[in-house]
């Protein structure tokens, strides 16, 4: 009798065995990443995206595993996102990248890769601190937006402090701005809008709101609500804060069109419109990350998370979550007259 | 104590087990619906993807109704056919069901033997190992733009040519060289510019003026180069004096803008949404074991007013 109950006990062993699946580790030779942006038009993550690509070569290239990127653009539906990230899923991504659309919402997503064992490097929009904690598999590239609004705003103090009157452009003691905001449900704009004017407080440079108008991080947008602006408000702007790049150059588009000039413009994220601009003297100055190691740790991060490795210590991680890149200030070189 | 009855049990419940445990395993039971995923992967000539976004949503739409795993392959060096070649094998190695090449030398890749099928995006039949072809006639949208052209500049405008000689596909030569011929039928002289000449690989445009007492008209080589020159004439106001108009091809956001912002006058351009989308569709027609004869693309000229007609819009500015 024994010998029978071993034998059923075995056999029922070997079936339960059977039925979970023994997966056997084999080293991978080649990664496959599922991104997907929440807007691919948007010019700062079209940079990125262009970066990642070369990045994913580099890597490729240097440890000989072949990496394929699947990229989607989201085009500013979470619900798109979702499908999309189930797709990545069923299509066996090693490692998904999610830059989300709604940052509040990133729980059917991390529900998703939870079930499926994938891991998630968020960049961009950081989901919300209760929902990175929900799993150690999950990561954030991105900026820290507290950080990039102090250097927009000591930009201006620096400048101040150098020669007043390029800031102050009528010499009467007080630097009128106008702000323009990013998307209300994007962490960065609110802190930017809050810091960067904090900044030029603590500075000591005199300002004075004349108005604001939120954007939504578009240059369309940036440049009619400029239009009206520079209507209501005739030789009063003396400066232009914006949330990022692309609403700066919105704003410069306006005065083109208005031919008002000498109003000093500044913005955020070093797009490659933006760096254009700051060649030509049209924008003042602008806050990069340095877009290069943005890119490089999304990659890096998705494919020690794919591969099981550790992750590379040149990334270090705040939090155990958390990849903060550096940032830099860009400014026009004012060329003096001769 | 177990009887004879319950020992019998047993047997017949762990000889249960086991044969339920092989008919899983060999699908007896549980059969999982049968849906064919095709692998196909899409080796484009360039380094960057930025110049095939709407070709990618024509292929990702195809994708979806076709029920295909498209992936998306660029080059480590622009037109470098020896590498194209390289990594059309590995696709092939690792499980590609077909390939969508645009191909960095047509001649090379066209003759390059494959087991699995190639469609391929050129710019005109030639023989070849390949299975299917997409055809867009560079040297006829090339002519296209010249007749435009000559219905909007003045007689005594002189037109230039504006190359880029390192980086020239096929694609770029047959196009110049249909401009040409129009040009040259209708007895108006050209002259070529280059950008890698004098000017250290700027688009030598300020340099117009002391070239031609005339107004200068420039028909750029590809997409790559008119961008280029659209910049030139949007930061320079030299350039901007010099140049009459400002022509070319392709159909990126940048080209776009730059056309509706006056920098570039007109544009010749596909259908790339469509291109993506056929490309894909003829990969699983093949497969399928269908035939695919040749498919040959239309290109359109458009100009500023063109770009809110809803045909053009709708090409232009493609939903997916």
């Amino acid at each position: 009798m024994g010998k029978i109950k071993i034998l059923a006990f075995v056999l029922a062993c070997i079936f339960l065995v059977s039925c979970q699946g023994v997966r056997k580790e084999e080293e991978k030779t080649s990664l496959r990443i599922g991104i997907s942006l929440y807007r691919g038009d948007d010019t700062f993550i079209n940079n990125i995206r262009s970066i990642l690509e070369d990045k994913a070569k580099e890597y490729e290239l240097e440890k000989g595993i072949k990496v394929t990127l699947d990229i989607q653009d989201a085009k500013g539906s979470q619900n798109t996102q979702n499908t999309q990230v189930e797709r990545f899923i069923s299509l066996d991504c090693d490692v998904l990248c999610i830059n989300l659309v709604d940052r509040m919402d990133a729980s059917v997503i991390i529900d998703q890769a939870m079930t499926a064992g994938v891991p998630v490097i968020f960049f961009n929009r950081q989901p919300v601190e209760e929902d990175m904690n929900r799993w150690d598999k999950l990561y954030y590239v991105g900026v820290d937006a507290k950080e990039t609004a102090i250097l927009q705003g000591q930009m201006v103090v620096d400048l101040y402090e150098e020669s007043p009157e390029t800031v102050d452009l009528n010499g009467d003691g007080v630097v009128r701005y106008v702000m323009l905001e990013g998307e209300t449900s994007h962490q960065d704009s609110l802190i930017r809008t809050e810091w960067s004017v904090k900044a030029l407080k603590d500075g000591g440079v005199p300002i004075e709101k004349i108005t604001g108008g939120i954007a939504n991080w578009e240059r369309s947008q940036a440049s009619a609500l400029m239009e009206q602006w520079l209507t209501a408000y005739p030789d009063t702007i003396e400066l232009v804060i914006s949330n990022n790049d692309d609403m700066a150059l919105g704003a410069i588009d306006a005065m083109e069109r208005a031919q008002v000039t000498g109003v000093n413009v500044i913005g955020i994220d070093g797009t490659t419109p933006g760096l254009e601009a700051l060649e030509n003297g049209k924008l003042l100055g602008t806050v990069s990350a340095n877009k290069e190691l943005y890119a490089s740790a999304i990659v890096e991060l998705a494919a020690s998370c794919a591969l099981g490795q550790a992750l590379p210590e040149e990334y270090p991680l705040t939090d155990g979550n958390y990849y903060w890149t550096p940032q830099e200030i860009l400014i026009h070189e004012i060329k003096e007259n001769p | 104590m177990i009887g004879r009855r319950g020992k019998a049990l047993i047997i017949v419940y762990v000889a249960f087990l086991a044969v339920l445990l092989l008919m899983c395993s060999t699908d007896l039971i549980i059969r999982e619906p049968e849906r064919e995923v095709y692998q196909v992967a899409v080796i484009i000539e360039d380094m960057r993807s930025d110049n095939y976004s709407n070709f990618r949503k024509g292929m990702d739409q195809a994708a979806m109704e076709f029920n295909v795993d498209v992936h998306f392959i660029t080059l480590y060096e622009k037109l470098d056919a020896a590498q194209q070649m390289e990594l059309m094998e590995r696709e092939e190695q690792d499980g590609a069901d077909a390939l969508v090449v645009v191909p960095a030398d047509e001649g090379q890749v066209a003759g390059k033997q494959m087991t699995i099928p190639v469609i391929l995006l050129r710019s005109g039949l030639t023989q070849g190992a390949v299975t299917g072809n997409i055809i867009i006639d560079y040297e006829k949208m090339g002519g296209q733009l010249a007749k435009e052209m000559l219905k909007d500049i003045p007689e005594d405008a002189s037109i230039f040519l504006l190359v880029d000689r390192e980086k020239q596909s096929r694609a770029d030569i047959l196009f110049l060289k249909g401009a040409g011929t129009v040009f040259t039928g209708k007895g108006r002289s050209i002259e070529m510019i280059a950008k890698n000449g004098d000017d250290g690989g700027k688009v030598p445009l300020e340099s117009l003026s002391k070239r031609t007492e005339k107004k200068a008209v420039v028909l750029a080589q590809n997409q790559e180069i008119l961008t280029e020159a659209a910049g030139v004439l949007a930061n320079s106001p030299e350039a901007a004096e010099s140049v009459l108009g400002l022509y070319g091809r392709g159909n990126t956001m940048p080209i776009l803008n730059d056309l509706e912002r006056d920098y570039i006058t007109g544009i010749c351009v596909t259908d790339d949404f469509s291109i993506g989308y056929l490309s894909v569709r003829e990969a699983v027609r093949v497969l399928e074991g269908a035939g695919s004869p040749p498919v040959v693309m239309d290109s359109y000229y458009i100009e500023k007013e063109d770009l809110q007609e809803p045909g053009f819009e709708k090409l232009l500015y493609p939903i997916e």
